[in-house]
């Protein structure tokens, strides 16, 4: 008899997830055949397969990527998060509203994050990333037929310095070397937990540790599953990792399976990265054609299958538990837990997680030893770190430097505020983590230093804030995406995020600043924090205390709860992975 | 699986609020607080379902950096728990606040207005939280989700709903009805119907329990017949049963006694219905409050005789539309034809003139119709009186046209009509066969119990024509053509003896004639079978392996397989089938016929049957009619009574002329209408006691007005052999007396020295009487009554699974009679190409006479209509909605389409309850040799555009 919440503690009650198989694919195949749902044919397949109509309608009203009328023939979709609002995009979505809000062949839709916050203010024409000021000529592209065409991937010259294969070299060699039993999988186990590498999701929970917790499980089949749902604003180093080091990401991937014993793994990737998806397809099918991947992967006998799961959209499918529930094809709702994915993950099975840093760190660690890669790090920190960063800086972009590097360096290397201006205050771990005053430029950008100085790590993301800005504005707009991202499963971050959105609002509207933020706030933040389900709604309003903290003399910011993250809770993060 | 042995289950130690508390491995902090004494506020939590975790409200301090949900975290050892800090309450107060910003205002929240028990509010005055004020968070405003008034006696307010789920679980886990869901995201989140359609056209079934869920205003009931729905404090409670199907539900009226009505019903824990209802009982009930009650006596006045039938339905003339659509017997068409009198001038009328009939024709000419719907107090007088008065065994009712031919192959199979285990039972069942049942809407909430066995891991079967809802919850489909019953369960043993997958111990030692069953079943391969079948004989292999593997199977089946000329054959498959392979007499096996009318379990029992005397002893045994004899002090007929089909007959060759008919209505139960209609009318005396009037009474010399079920007491006992006490909830209207009292009067004014002053020392003159019901007592039977046989009724709930060691028959074996299959008597051919079902709707119950005096009942499904499969239908140029004239050999009726993807081809399907569209019209009164039960379920019609 299959597992079910009465017969595992913990596994709360299906409420709309039936068993079977996932219902996703199929109203994908509906969509692409009309380019929307019908009606009849939702009804129909409700038939077919004998699941209740109101499956169908969680699923369809949960995921963006559904609609139920007919689209228009140019889908413009803006973003105005955090990177973007830095970047004047509600002037520019104003412009765009203007010239195409009564267009009856263009849909102009404000969407969350794109993850182009390189590229701020970002739109996206038919799906095609894009800089906002290139929107007119795509809309015109896109209206005469002639489509929005591919967006390449971005790519540069010199090698990350995580890649242990040189240019031309025969990749997957350590993949080759365990499937023939030169490497021995606990030997792996120990190298990762030498070298210290934590998640590089959010919450840092050692991979040595999570990768030995799986393989010990008695349960079978095993499942792993590379997070690559990176969509928190300002956060788009992932994408990166994947556009030019796909290798990177399914070797460590793939490492983990037969590390663990999974036979069957998949890179859930959001929907908004279709370059950086075409590659890693392209990744995958080499890997196929080279028999790595496959009923007889690298002549071991061993069944490897890999696949790629889309994201049918929403930053929640970030939160590991909530992907889970994805793929299972149910609402993308975070489960309570304990248990964790590590034990009852996908279909209830051990389940391996890691992000897309994570697993890329993984062959260069095994290839050099723990020692090299612990001496990688500065300021007591081991190993290397990828940032994005964005905002008010010369150089938007992806950054590896050495974990530990402080804001100031990384600062520096991306050219420093924009335009010269003066550094305001920093998001030094994505848009949940607590802001920063200046002073906070010298912390070491490490996963402990962080936490002490009251942020976080986070997602990996240094968002800059130059003087001049409305910090207690750009909270509010970062609480506004985790509203907009709330699943609403759970009270406190259903309403809470809602309201307490209400009310920063209107005292921004009405001219307020930080010292006009009131008891309500306070106890709003506390009440989702320590009651919250998920990461999510744990720190919905993080930022915006933290900004009143920095008002009053920054000593009043609020210890970031994922900064504290201890090894039991290691899924307790909203947009990274937890790992 | 069947009875496993529970898990070795670990204890763990930890503390909750500076208490050491001990609790078993896996349970939730909550359970351990609760078990310690320890209250843990709860929104979304509920213990009958499973937990979801979503409100927060029962969020504790575990030590974490984030509070745990004691209502799903399970405990761990060490773990040090704290439920009541000043920092944990403030969280829940803050929870409270957020939730009720955007509830109504208290003084028009729904359920504060009516129950007054929305749990939010409890909590909002616990923690002393306001909706306005300066620190109350803004409601919902521009947002508002607003109401769905579009289910007839459930209101929905989106904005009261505080996205607990319980709904949901209800709807999916309880009844298995899987409506409701969540739709949305977000702040925007909502409870949804389908794919977010109205309630009412939603694919709900009303059944009500997620109204019985919702902690909020939410979801409430709206009233019925005008009569407001109060706080339950302010009404009297009157703990029954529901007076529908044999399933028997356990429930509650709250009754407003100023108003003589009733305002509600919630459902009440018993120990086979656990609290559920189906739309009939929670909301089927205002039938006995219809200003059409019968009030007074009525004597047929002299210019209309002779006698016929008076309005221009029961007539059946010509082709005359009706003044509008739907609707029942016309009282002012009918009622001028007779008079109103007292009770003792038409009591001695009926006295005199049966008394009189019975002097000059002798027993045979007199008979009586009693009724499953009556008490089994009721039943028992009735077939007493007609017995010892009359002497004559010419006394049946409904059972005949249900299951009559179910319990004839029972009793010649292992010795019992009754249910060898309850339908809860099928839990313990690895795999159940549902065949010839939708049960979905004719034992509505026994099929919430097989649904939710088939989520615990229980294979479900469904073999029947129609893919009815059971088909949308069964593992495995067999849609075998019509009346190919036998065919198909020859097959499946001719498999499990092929393969070895029978039971050689209990072939042995607890059955016979295994031999010739063998011998038969040889000629029934799969591959015949399947050209039979129309059905694929693979999937017939496939049900064989999985029932023969099976270490525990059960059979559930209704009329499907009863109402066929080879009904009896069908029910020896059935047994048979169980009996090879060992799947009797154990939790999760056996072989149960799902009982249709709420007592025709009871009446049955009772002796109102013409071949039994009560206790199912024969009438022509002579040491039992010796005691019976004895007991009632009066010589028996030693001869088997004729059946309700028989009995019409009979009226037409001049043998039975006068008849009693307590609570039946055969004009539109019976099959072959035309035919009926001549026999009621050539009867020289007919007296009707019914609550309403019925076409039956159309043509009767004197009407009696009853009781209703609302308004008596008795016992009443279920499919599951549960007997439970019906109490009063009303007054009767007028004049109407209770049915034992009237039945009493007669028996006085015919000679007989009754005097029984209680419904009470009938039953116990009955219990002594009646083989299994001994040790029963009305006091015993409890609240939630018990289920015979009871060796400890004080103690014990009775026996579940029958025949543990050995079955009822003489030499205690299963005696195995095995079937030849036979085709239906009338078969389809160039000029009635379909084959038309007649059967039951969720909605309505039998001759609609009572549900369609209910208006939560008649506005959901308001009118006939004949079901077709969307290729014929489109074949015939029929659209949905549109006009069909649909004719037999017997007769023609004109109804709506529904085009209906659960009909096969060739197939129409029309329910009885319709009086202005009688499918009874159109049936054929060919009937089975032993259960002398008519062919319901086939006859050959033609259907084209109206």
């Amino acid at each position: 008899m299959a597992a079910t919440p009465s017969t595992v503690p913990g596994v709360e009650a299906r409420a709309g997830k039936f068993p079977g198989p996932s219902l996703i694919p199929a109203l994908n195949a509906i969509q692409r055949r009309n380019g929307w749902l019908p009606r009849e044919e939702l009804v129909q397949l409700s038939r077919e397969v004998r699941r209740p109509l109101y499956e169908i309608e969680g699923l369809i009203s949960f995921y963006p990527h559904y609609r139920t009328d007919p689209p228009r023939s140019v889908a413009l979709h803006v973003c105005g998060d955090l990177s973007c609002w830095l970047s004047g995009s509600e002037e520019r979505i104003a412009e765009l509203r203007a010239r195409y809000g009564d267009d009856v062949e263009v849909e102009l839709v404000e969407v969350s994050c794109l993850g182009r916050c390189d590229d701020a203010p970002a739109v996206a024409v038919d799906e095609r990333p894009a800089k906002a000021a290139e929107a007119d000529e795509l809309v015109a592209a896109a209206r005469a037929g002639e489509g929005s065409g591919r967006a390449a991937v971005r790519t540069r010259d010199e090698p990350w310095p995580n890649d242990p294969y040189a240019p031309g070299e025969e990749r997957y060699r350590l993949l080759r070397a365990l499937l023939r039993g030169a490497l021995d999988p606990g030997e792996i186990v120990a190298a990762l937990s030498d070298s210290g590498l934590r998640g590089m999701g959010g919450a840092g929970f050692p991979t040595g540790k999570k990768w030995e917790l799986v393989a010990g499980q008695e349960a079978t089949p095993k499942y792993a599953i590379c997070n690559a749902d990176e969509s928190e604003p300002g956060t788009f180093k992932d994408r990166q990792i994947m556009a030019e080091q796909p290798h990177l990401v399914l070797e460590g991937l793939l490492l983990g399976m037969v590390v663990t014993g999974a036979e069957e793994g998949w890179v859930f990737i959001r929907h908004e990265y279709g370059p950086e998806e075409e590659v890693l397809r392209e990744e995958i099918e080499a890997l196929r054609t080279e028999g790595l991947v496959g009923e007889d992967a690298g002549g071991s006998g061993r069944r490897i299958s890999l696949e790629i799961f889309t994201s049918p959209g929403g930053y929640i499918l970030g939160e590991e538990s909530a992907l889970l529930e994805c793929m299972e094809g149910h609402r993308g709702e975070p489960r309570n837990k304990p248990p964790f994915p590590g034990v009852y993950g996908l279909w209830g099975k051990p389940t391996l997680m890691n992000s897309v840093e994570t697993f890329a760190h993984v062959p260069v660690i095994l290839e050099r030893g723990a020692d090299w890669w612990k001496a990688q790090g500065a300021n007591g920190s081991t190993g290397l770190k990828f940032f994005a960063v964005s905002g008010h800086v010369e150089r938007p972009g992806v950054y590896c430097v050495p974990m530990g590097t402080t804001g100031r360096e990384l600062l520096e290397r991306a050219g420093g505020v924009r335009d010269g201006g003066e550094l305001a205050a920093i998001q030094p771990g994505g848009a949940s983590s607590n802001f920063l005053g200046p002073d906070g430029l010298d912390v070491p950008l490490d996963f402990d230093s962080l936490a002490e100085a009251g942020s976080m790590l986070g997602s990996g993301a240094l968002t800059v804030i130059a003087e001049g800005t409305d910090l207690l504005a750009a909270a509010t707009n970062v609480l506004r995406f985790f509203r907009n991202e709330s699943c609403g499963k759970c009270v406190p971050c259903r309403v809470g995020s809602h309201k307490a959105h209400e009310i920063l609002t209107e005292l921004l509207e009405s001219g307020g600043g930080p010292d006009d933020v009131d008891e309500r706030i306070v106890q709003l933040e506390e009440t989702m924090r320590l009651t919250s389900i998920c990461g999510l709604g744990q720190v919905a309003l993080g930022p915006v205390i933290s900004v009143v903290g920095l008002k009053r003399g920054g000593t009043e910011a609020r210890t970031h709860p994922r900064g504290e993250a201890s090894p039991e809770e290691e899924g307790g993060d909203p947009g990274g992975d937890g790992s | 699986m069947a009875i496993s042995t529970p898990p070795v289950t670990r204890s763990v130690t930890l503390t909750i609020d500076g208490r050491e508390v001990s609790a078993r491995e896996g349970v939730t902090i909550w359970e351990a607080a609760r078990d310690a004494g320890i209250e843990i506020p709860v929104l979304c939590h509920d213990e009958r379902y499973d937990p979801v975790g979503v409100c927060r409200m029962c969020v504790v301090d575990v030590g974490g950096r984030v509070y745990a949900a004691a209502c799903v975290r399970p405990v761990e050892d060490g773990m040090e728990v704290k439920t009541t800090t000043d920092d944990v309450e403030r969280q829940r107060a803050t929870l409270t606040s957020l939730l009720l910003a955007d509830q109504p205002a208290t003084a028009e929240d729904p359920k504060q207005t009516t129950t007054a028990d929305n749990e939010l509010l409890e909590l909002v005055y616990r923690y002393g939280v306001e909706q306005e004020g300066e620190d109350a968070p803004t409601p919902r405003g521009e947002l508002a989700r607003g109401e769905d008034l579009s289910n007839p006696v459930i209101a929905v307010n989106h904005d009261a709903c505080i996205l607990c789920d319980r709904c949901v679980r209800a709807c999916d886990d309880i009844q298995g009805n899987d409506v409701i869901g969540r739709a949305g995201k977000g702040y925007t989140a909502r409870i949804a119907f389908d794919l977010d359609d109205p309630m009412g056209e939603s694919s709900c079934v009303t059944c009500g329990e997620c109204v019985a869920a919702c902690p909020t205003g939410a979801l409430v009931n709206k009233p019925i017949r005008d009569v407001p729905i109060r706080p339950r404090e302010d009404l009297e409670q009157v703990e029954t049963v529901c007076p529908y199907c044999g399933v028997g539900c356990a429930l509650t009226y709250n009754v407003d006694r100023e108003r003589n009505a009733i305002a509600y019903a919630d459902g009440r824990e018993q120990p086979g219905s656990k609290g559920r209802l189906c739309v009939k009982g929670r909301y089927g009930w205002d039938y006995a409050q219809s200003p059409q009650r019968l009030r007074t006596p009525l004597i047929r006045v002299d210019e209309s005789y002779p006698k016929g039938p008076l309005s221009t339905d029961v007539k059946g003339e010509g082709r005359r539309r009706r003044r509008k659509p739907g609707g029942l017997v016309d009282y002012n068409e009918v009622l001028p034809h007779f008079r109103e009198a007292t009770w003792d001038e038409a009591l001695d009328l009926v006295a005199r003139r049966l008394t009189e009939i019975h002097a000059d024709g002798g027993p045979p000419a007199i008979a009586g119709f009693g009724s499953a719907k009556c008490s089994n107090e009721e039943a028992y007088l009735f077939q007493k009186l007609i017995r010892t008065a009359f002497h004559t065994n010419n006394v049946d009712h409904c059972t005949r046209l249900c299951h009559a031919s179910s319990v004839a192959a029972l009793f010649e199979g292992i010795g019992s009509g009754a249910v060898s285990t309850t339908y809860g039972d099928v839990i313990n069942a690895d795999v159940a066969i549902i065949t010839g049942s939708n049960a979905t809407a004719n034992h509505p909430v026994a099929s919430s119990f097989f649904k939710q066995a088939r989520r615990r891991g229980t294979t479900v079967i469904y073999v029947d024509p129609r893919a009815s809802k059971v088909a949308d919850h069964a593992d495995i489909f067999c849609q075998i053509k019509p009346g190919t019953d036998v065919a198909f369960y020859n097959a499946l043993m001719h498999e499990l003896i092929r393969t070895d997958l029978v039971d050689h111990d209990f072939i042995e030692s607890r059955t016979s004639n295994y031999e010739e069953l063998e011998k038969t079943v040889a000629e029934y391969t799969p591959e015949r079978a399947a050209q039979i079948c129309e059905l694929d004989a693979d999937l017939i292999r496939r049900v064989a392996r999985v029932w023969g593997e099976a270490s525990a199977g059960v059979i559930f089946w209704g009329m499907g397989i009863s109402q066929h000329t080879t009904g009896t054959d069908n029910a020896r498959c059935l047994i048979a089938l169980c009996s090879i392979t060992g799947n009797v007499g154990r939790h999760g096996t056996g072989l149960h016929p799902l009982r249709g009318q709420n007592n025709v379990q009871g009446a049955s029992d009772v002796g109102l049957i013409p071949m039994f005397l009560p206790g199912y002893q024969g009438v022509e045994a002579e040491d039992i009619r010796d005691r019976f004899e004895e007991a009632w002090k009066t010589e028996l007929d030693p001869e088997r009574g004729l059946t309700v089909t028989e009995i019409i007959g009979s009226i037409l060759e001049g043998g039975v002329r006068g008849m009693y008919m307590m609570g039946e209505n055969p004009f539109l139960s019976d099959p072959n209408v035309n035919k009926v209609r001549k026999a009621l009318a050539a009867l020289e005396f007919l007296v009707v006691q019914d609550i309403f009037l019925t076409e039956t009474a159309e043509f009767a010399d004197v009407i009696l007005p009853a009781s209703s079920y609302m308004e008596k007491d008795g016992t009443y006992t279920n499919t599951d052999r549960r007997v439970q006490l019906g109490r009063k909830v009303l007054d009767a209207p007028g004049d109407a007396r209770v049915d034992w009292e009237i039945v009493q009067e007669v028996a006085q004014r015919v000679g007989l020295d009754w005097d029984y002053d209680s419904p009470r020392e009938v039953f116990d003159e009955m219990a002594e009487l009646t083989t299994g019901y001994g040790t029963l007592s009305y006091d015993n039977l409890g609240p939630s009554g018990k289920l015979y046989p009871n060796p400890d009724p004080e103690h014990s709930d009775g026996t579940i699974v029958l025949f543990t060691e050995r079955f009822n028959t003489e030499d205690g074996l299963a005696h195995i009679v095995p079937a030849e299959w036979l085709p239906p008597r009338e078969l389809p051919d160039d000029e009635f190409p379909f084959v038309l079902n007649t059967g039951r709707l969720l909605e309505h119950w039998h001759t609609g006479s009572m549900t369609r005096r209910s208006f939560a009942l008649d506005a959901i499904e308001p009118r006939a209509e004949v079901y077709l499969h969307p290729a014929d239908a489109a074949n015939l140029g029929l659209e949905d909605g549109g006009m069909a004239r649909v004719s037999s050999r017997r007769g023609s009726i004109e109804l709506a389409v529904k085009v209906s993807h659960r009909e096969a081809l060739g197939n129409v399907f029309i329910p009885f309850h319709f009086r202005e569209a009688a499918a009874n019209l159109l049936t054929i009164d060919a009937i089975d040799p032993m259960g002398k039960i008519p062919e319901f379920k086939f006859c050959a019609v033609r259907v084209e555009p109206a």
